[in-house]
């Protein structure tokens, strides 16, 4: 499973919540794959996605949080994903 | 100090605008005359002029209001207005993404009507429309 946070270099929202989110995410389920995507660098695929606001968080491809989850929240849609998949 | 129909004049924007530009927060006038008439300083009129040149970037008054509430904010940092900015970057290319769906929806419906002397009733484009779930474009089904 691949979860992507698409966040902006400089954003503070970002920066704060990132560490504690990857840790939520590596830490959900095994075979997670966690990736920073820099919005400037893939603007293309981030219009792809819908997102209109950063950071975000897209899940295998989908957008999953439009605006910052929480680490909690991460968590739990990976472990819902997860069941889904099994 | 400039009255309404001064700043009016300096920057190109009518004093309906500027009444409108303050009810909706965005402007202040600096004082009043004795006569009860809106007075405004230098800080007013490039205030508008910084609203006008947002405008032609994409952003919204509420928006607009949102980066001039950052610009006087001292906890604010460049990176905050750097990122509204991105934002408003991927707004504006999702709107292209969906225009440029229907443009080629466009393009399908005309290069399906390649004749123009047909009857309404031949008329493919009209047929096309009138079929369920018929040239929608990928924005319009999200």
């Amino acid at each position: 499973m691949k979860v992507e946070i698409i966040r902006a270099s400089g954003c503070h929202n970002c920066d704060a919540a990132g560490e504690s989110l990857r840790m939520a995410a590596l830490g959900a389920a095994d075979g997670v794959e966690w990736r920073e995507v820099n919005v400037l660098e893939e603007m293309d695929y981030a219009v792809e996605l819908g997102v209109l606001s950063l950071p975000a968080i897209a899940i295998d491809g989908e957008l999953i949080f439009a605006s910052l989850p929480t680490a909690k929240q991460l968590s739990l849609a990976i472990t819902r994903r997860t069941s889904v998949r099994a | 100090m400039l009255t309404i129909g001064k700043v009016s004049k300096r920057v190109n924007v009518s004093r309906d605008t500027l009444r409108f530009y303050e009810r909706e927060r965005l402007l202040t006038p600096s004082g009043k005359s004795d006569g009860g008439y809106r007075l405004y300083d230098g800080e007013s009129v490039r205030r508008v002029e910084f609203i006008k040149r947002a405008q032609l970037c994409g952003f919204t008054l509420s928006e607009i209001r949102e980066l001039l509430s950052l610009r006087g904010d001292a906890g604010a940092c460049c990176g905050d207005i750097r990122s509204r900015t991105i934002e408003k970057k991927l707004q504006i290319m999702a709107k292209i993404k969906v225009l440029q769906s229907m443009s080629r929806t466009l393009d399908e419906l005309i290069q399906a009507c390649d004749a123009d002397d047909l009857s309404l009733e031949a008329c493919p484009i009209l047929h096309s429309l009138d079929q369920p779930g018929a040239a929608r474009t990928r924005g319009a089904q999200r």
